[in-house]
């Protein structure tokens, strides 16, 4: 029976471990008996609660604790996983999953290259990030009375019609063991809180989303000034509410700094992503050492950058994280990969393998991306020599066709900006374009990069990232 | 894949943590569970690039108290007493909901075609088979076309609901499915089509979406020049193309609760036409293999199919048993209750409210797509968009790219363009002049339940800006 046997932190031995180390170890040897050339075994604890207000109103709390652990055998150079919410029973897959292993290298043709693994130091040890004030022990209470303040100040007008506050918490606990002597545990936690706006102004609907979080516990949120937050989402609806449709058409654009974020994430990052290269779904492939963008930009994934919503300290398959140049002046000098993809392509291993939780295998992923600063004072400077274009904030999502290299994100608010100045509010924009275009296409850039909003990424599987940079000026973009 | 005993296990520990519940005296308690088992096989650059299995599972507990409710959820059912201490201290400082009471049993008879036993048998082996078959079938059909990603896989669910109002419920879903992103990079051009398919039936060895991911991938290659600005104009979006935009801004529109909050953009338009006026909305929870059907909804209460706009007036909406009674509680609306619309995200989730299959349909005889190219004249075919979950539910606007799109002039199709921006108000669209396609297929949804959708016209309403 899958769910019944998982220990909870009730049942957890004294060693504050979840993994039986000599079980799992036994079962790892019996792996590589069976012919495994590697074999690991990831666990992730996550002890997680999530609240909902509507209205002021208590909508729901959800606490919760989920337990999971994947076991990854590679045999023949070929992959088999299995995953269960079931730890003892883990020992008893091990031979089912190298057999499924060598039936995934039983069909790979002759000129298929074998997967293997770049070499990389094999550590035991521990490491937590302390947050400073632990969620675990942070009461219902409290969380309720940090959601009250942020609907407030977000409700206060006749014309918002709702107002629905998030908050949500995670401790993740990891533990990974691997054949070739890996047994790493680590830890950390993440908070958000969030709020969506609702305007009416009779048939016209309007809907502002605004969030703030990172890497960290309750800190992260005392951190913020909720009354602030909750008050920009009300004056947005509110603008929203007079806001025009946006033209069409290719316009000089200027992106603040969440939109910068969500435009480097969605066509840059994946692109980048060297599982994507690696099967013939980049625009990247082959790029390494030229030049794809104008010579002011330079590009990190930094997932040590504390505080940020993608920071980790070890990535999934039990690498200490570093940051990574994706672009220096214009040059494409990193992909993001994993020990598969950087065995492939001959690199050195850059810790970028996340996972969803303790029920998904690593992918490559990005966590804290963000564009360096440029050399422009201000938004104004950027803004002054254009005669006709948009000024484009806060961000819906974006989503990025890798292979073609084409993208799409989509703004929350947006200025009609004529001769030098921001005129007239507008709405539903969104920008499109070709990844190798609209990088030689970034003219402007302020000093001040930092991380933007948090946000969440989708590949198959769903992690949180952190996306930012300076006020950023692209010469011309399709605004849609 | 699935243990013969898996249902009578989880519905034992239900019935555990309700009787825990009882010896605390909780004055109503809810108890579901879920047990997944599956396998599936990831395609990359070509080939097979991992096989996996497994299975996860676990309960969740909702105590109502004095119109209070606490949710909480748990993998170990020894933990269960500290569960259900933690749903009873949250419904302690949750808001009363005068009226709100937990669903008591009715009958519910059984909904065909959701469990295939013939998926139960499928080994890790058939699968790598049929994942070769499809690998074959690809370079068969173009040999520069190559699978550069997705996958496959099986899975049988077991669910169970028990409650303190005599709700006592269990059974099996079995699923399969299958996507692939087809690209052909060729004469420094690289074009790409993801197309799936799945059902709660054993799919065919090689499902036809296979070969359409082929062919869109080879009939956007050598993109034509279009010399034309921004402009209104007429687009058939396929069913593949049209459904993410659906999916995003319909089913939350047609929320009871949304509808009486004036959040959505159809508040205040009940009997009034909200479409085009031969174009009407079903929610079908009992559709025979439907992939969001079942007998009872998330809350235990029967399922029905209902009529939510006919013949583009809006005369229903969806509501599950809390929503309903905190509306009325509010004041907002005299009387609602549940209609069977409860959906839960698993174990992990109270629930709450929306679809479960949704169709579109037209009073008027539908065509095939050569009769509404015919019907269009000129304009453009989009068959994927980009940017589907931007699309703003409230008021229905959006702003997505496409690079799988076709021109059309004078009926004919000219050629494919590279990219374009794609905008405009879906629920306005569909209001005005809408012809269906006569191929209704089965699309995911970016919101809850699955939407049955043809290839749609939509004559007003949208703009181009092709790159």
């Amino acid at each position: 029976m899958v769910m019944s046997a998982s220990p909870t932190d009730e049942h957890r031995p004294s060693t504050g471990r979840y993994l039986d180390q000599s079980k799992i170890q036994a079962a790892l040897d019996q792996a590589q008996e069976l012919g495994a050339s590697y074999a690991e075994v990831r666990l992730m604890a996550i002890t997680d609660s999530s609240v909902a207000l509507r209205d002021a109103k208590l909508e729901r709390a959800i606490p919760g604790q989920e337990v999971g652990v994947t076991l990854r055998i590679l045999a023949d150079g070929a992959w088999g996983v299995h995953s269960t919410t079931d730890l003892i029973s883990l020992p008893s897959q091990i031979e089912s999953t190298v057999r499924l292993a060598k039936a995934v290298a039983a069909r790979r043709s002759s000129k298929d290259k074998p997967v293997q693994l770049a070499e990389v130091p094999i550590l035991e040890d521990e490491i937590h990030w302390k947050p400073k004030k632990d969620v675990r022990n942070t009461d219902l209470q409290t969380k309720i009375d940090h959601l009250k303040t942020l609907h407030d100040s977000a409700a206060d007008d006749d014309s918002i019609i709702s107002v629905t506050c998030g908050w949500s918490d995670e401790h993740l606990h990891t533990e990974l063991m691997s054949s070739e002597g890996m047994n790493r545990v680590w830890s950390f936690q993440r908070s958000l809180i969030n709020a969506s706006v609702t305007g009416r102004d009779g048939d016209e609907v309007v809907s502002y989303r605004t969030r703030h979080g990172g890497e960290g516990g309750l800190e992260v949120i005392e951190q913020c000034d909720l009354g602030q937050l909750g008050e920009s989402a009300r004056i947005a609806t509110l603008r929203l509410l007079k806001a025009e449709r946006a033209p069409s058409g290719k316009l000089p654009l200027i992106a603040d700094r969440d939109l910068t974020g969500v435009y480097i994430h969605e066509a840059l990052g994946h692109p980048c992503e060297a599982d994507l290269v690696a099967a013939g779904d980049s625009c990247l492939d082959g790029k390494l050492g030229q030049s794809i963008g104008n010579d002011i930009v330079t590009v990190v994934d930094d997932p040590t950058i504390r505080g940020g919503y993608g920071a980790h300290p070890i990535d999934d398959e039990g690498l200490d994280t570093r940051e990574k140049k994706l672009i220096q002046n214009g040059v494409l000098t990193e992909y993001l990969n994993h020990r598969e993809t950087a065995h492939h392509f001959g690199l050195e291993p850059n810790a970028g393998a996340r996972a969803q939780d303790g029920l998904h295998h690593p992918l490559v992923r990005m966590s804290n991306t963000l564009i360096q600063g440029g050399t422009h004072n201000d938004i104004d400077e950027l803004m002054e020599d254009i005669q006709y274009g948009v000024y484009a904030c806060g961000s819906r999502g974006g989503q990025v066709d890798t292979g073609r290299g084409s993208f799409q994100f989509a703004a929350q608010e947006a200025w009609l900006i004529e001769n030098g100045e921001l005129t007239r509010p507008l709405k539903d924009v969104s920008v499109s374009g070709l990844t190798l275009q609209i990088l030689k296409d970034v003219d402007g850039l302020t000093r001040d990069a930092r991380l933007a909003a948090p946000g969440f990424c989708g590949k198959g599987q769903t992690v949180p990232v952190g996306d930012g940079g300076p006020t950023m000026r692209i010469s011309q973009a399709l605004v849609g | 894949m699935l243990p013969d005993d898996a249902v009578d296990r989880i519905a034992e520990g239900c019935r555990q943590i309700g009787k825990l519940c009882q010896n605390n005296e909780i004055q109503q308690w809810e108890i579901v569970a879920t047990q997944s088992y599956g396998h599936s096989i990831d395609i990359e650059a070509g080939k097979i690039s991992l096989a996996a299995g497994g299975g996860e599972g676990g309960y969740g507990i909702r105590v109502v108290e004095d119109g209070r409710f606490g949710y909480a959820y748990l993998v170990d059912i020894g933990s269960a007493d500290n569960a259900i201490q933690q749903a009873r201290d949250i419904a302690k400082v949750s808001p009363s909901v005068a009226g709100f009471l937990l669903p008591s049993e009715q009958k519910a008879d059984k909904v065909a075609g959701l469990l295939d036993k013939n998926i139960l048998s499928i080994s890790p082996e058939d699968l790598l088979e049929q994942a070769d078959a499809i690998l074959s079938e690809v370079s068969s059909l173009d040999e520069r076309a190559v699978v550069t990603g997705g996958g496959l896989g099986v899975g049988a669910s077991a669910g169970a609901i028990y409650s303190s109002e005599g709700i006592e419920s269990s059974g099996v879903t079995t699923s399969h499915g299958i996507g692939v992103q087809v690209s052909i990079d060729a004469d420094d051009e690289l074009t790409s089509s993801f197309e799936g398919d799945s059902s709660r039936q054993r799919l065919t060895n090689v499902p036809d979406c296979v070969a359409v991911a082929v062919d869109w991938a080879q009939k956007t290659r050598g993109p034509i020049e279009v010399n034309t600005d921004a402009h209104d104009t007429p687009v058939l979006m396929t069913s593949e193309g049209f459904s993410p935009l659906f999916s995003m801004v319909v089913p939350s529109a047609i929320r009871g609760d949304r509808l009486v909050r004036n959040e959505s953009f159809w508040s205040g338009k009940q009997g009034e036409l909200v479409l085009a006026n031969d174009l009407s909305l079903i929610d079908d929870g009992r559709l025979e293999g439907g992939k969001s059907a079942s007998s009872r909804d998330g809350e235990g209460v029967p399922t029905r199919c209902q009529t939510l706009v006919e013949n583009g007036r809006l005369i229903g909406s969806l509501w599950s048993t809390r929503d309903a009674a905190q509306q009325v509680a509010e004041g907002r609306i005299e009387q609602a209750e549940s209609n069977g619309c409860a959906v839960r995200g698993g174990h992990q989730s109270p629930p709450s409210t929306g679809c479960a299959d949704l169709q579109m349909v037209s009073s008027q005889k539908s065509s095939s797509q050569d009769a509404l190219l015919e019907r269009m004249q000129d304009g453009y075919i989009v068959h994927s968009v980009m940017g589907a979950h931007t699309a703003n539910p409230t008021s229905g606007d959006f702003s997505v790219t496409s690079s799988t799109l076709l021109r059309v002039e004078g009926g004919e199709i000219l050629g494919p363009v590279k990219q374009a921006g794609l905008s405009g108000n879906l629920a306005k669209a569909l209001s005005q002049e809408v012809y269906l396609g006569n191929d209704v297929r089965v699309q995911g949804s970016y919101s809850s339940g699955n939407m049955h959708l043809p290839d749609v016209l939509l004559m007003q309403g949208l703009r181009i800006n092709p790159v």
